[in-house]
């Protein structure tokens, strides 16, 4: 077992964890932080994806020792936990969540996007959720949401 | 049991590391396809060396006869960086191809040569630019081509006591155009065949080939050149017809397996038709440019 210094969401938590903890199964058992859901485990379908140092990342396949001294950020860390932010909103009004599971995954994916290219075109918005898989929405209403953020809506 | 991560300070602590757990360690680099074996109990390692933190396997360097490139540089880290772009930008292409956004984040050239995934996209690049693999271990090192190292499906030259520290690949002519195509289903998944070719002009003779070397993926069970096909095109004149031809020979030097992606039959057609693409497309590129830029 390690004791782990991680920065979540800008607090910085100490948590006890074995030597090569995953960074999901920390955030999700030990930090009780749900929001980056478990899906495939696989780094195949992005359910899990969580920012760690502005970057978006799969959090089944990130050693958690690895992320001491960064800034993880998971969709916990969006709005102020009773407001959503404008991305979050923008989801909602396209109707971009449906069962929801995908939705903090894309959320993350979309703002490590944004924020290195505010303006993308739809092909880079496409290429940025390259590793997220939704099956509801047939992701139009997504990259929608997206493009109306960067438009500034 | 519990697997332990030993975190060394640097490549000598790295090296002491691998030989104390010549049995049952394993070094970790950006871990995207390790954790996944781990998790699918493929591996279970007793303890993982952690080389992120390594210092001597970081960045790229520029030398009198070529590109030094660590072996913890990120696919992201590739994409970015301007003296790749310049000099072998087929390399860039390729990595903006490997897996999806959040695997490009973490996932180091080194890993991906070292994990030898049929189907991966920077082997066949790094075999068509001549690369070197730098190995070390804690009394010495040695350099093996990269046709050497890729011994067999998933499998590499690297001992259980080595630490893959660099790829070193050369310049390429100034002239040469490097193409690399890669045949997938959905872009993020490993290539059903991937095709690179790195052309050289004939500076004499308008239209021929001085150097052709092709590097294909995903069509036996480790990444190979097509040596004879790289033969046949040397001193020829580039043209639909000689691509085609190239791209039927080719097809006789791969392995091709079967598995749920694609049969082995449909492997080897799409060799032909992708080496027939990559060459005429390097072809076009010389043209346009009066040279290429690989």
């Amino acid at each position: 077992m390690a004791l782990l210094d991680l920065k979540v969401n800008g607090q910085e938590v100490r948590v006890e964890a074995p030597d090569t903890a995953l960074l999901l199964d920390v955030l999700r058992e030990r930090l009780f932080l749900t929001g980056a859901k478990r899906g495939c485990e696989t780094s195949h379908c992005g359910c899990c994806t969580v920012r760690v140092d502005g970057m978006a990342v799969h959090g089944c396949v990130v050693l958690a020792a690895r992320c001491q001294g960064k800034e993880i950020t998971t969709v916990e860390g969006c709005g102020d936990g009773m407001e959503l932010d404008r991305l979050q909103r923008l989801f909602l009004e396209h109707g971009a969540v449906q069962c929801g599971y995908c939705g903090p995954g894309m959320l993350m994916a979309a703002k490590a996007l944004l924020e290195r290219n505010p303006r993308p075109t739809l092909d880079e918005v496409k290429k940025g959720l390259d590793g997220n898989l939704c099956r509801c929405t047939g992701y139009t209403p997504i990259f929608d949401a997206i493009l109306a953020y960067s438009r500034g809506e | 049991m519990e697997c332990k991560l030993i975190r060394p300070a640097d490549l000598d602590e790295a090296l002491a590391a691998r030989e104390e757990y010549t049995d049952d360690g394993l070094p970790i680099a950006g871990g995207q396809s390790l954790l996944v074996m781990m998790r699918n109990r493929l591996v279970s390692p007793g303890a993982l060396i952690d080389l992120e933190p390594v210092e001597a396997l970081r960045g790229i360097e520029v030398q009198s006869t070529g590109l030094s490139i660590g072996a913890m540089n990120t696919c992201r880290q590739l994409i970015a960086s301007p003296v790749l772009r310049e000099e072998v930008g087929v390399l860039t292409a390729a990595a903006r191809q490997v897996s999806s956004t959040a695997v490009r984040n973490l996932g180091t050239i080194g890993g991906n040569v070292c994990h030898n995934e049929p189907g991966a996209d920077l082997p066949p690049v790094l075999l068509a630019l001549n690369g070197q693999a730098v190995l070390r271990r804690r009394t010495h090192g040695r350099e093996v081509p990269l046709d050497a190292f890729f011994t067999g499906y998933f499998e590499t030259a690297l001992e259980p006591d080595e630490i893959l520290c660099r790829i070193d690949i050369e310049h390429p002519p100034a002239n040469a155009a490097g193409v690399y195509l890669k045949h997938a289903i959905s872009p993020e998944d490993l290539a059903i065949v991937g095709v690179a070719a790195v052309v050289v002009p004939d500076a004499q003779r308008p239209g021929a080939v001085a150097e052709a070397r092709i590097g294909i993926g995903g069509a036996a069970p480790v990444p190979l050149r097509a040596t004879r096909t790289e033969a046949a095109l040397k001193g020829a004149v580039l043209d639909e017809k000689t691509a085609r031809a190239a791209g039927e020979m080719a097809s006789t030097e791969v392995d091709p397996g079967s598995d749920p992606h694609a049969s082995a039959g449909y492997r080897r057609r799409m060799v032909t038709v992708f080496v027939r693409r990559a060459l005429m497309q390097a072809a076009g590129r010389i043209e346009e440019n009066g040279h290429g830029a690989a």
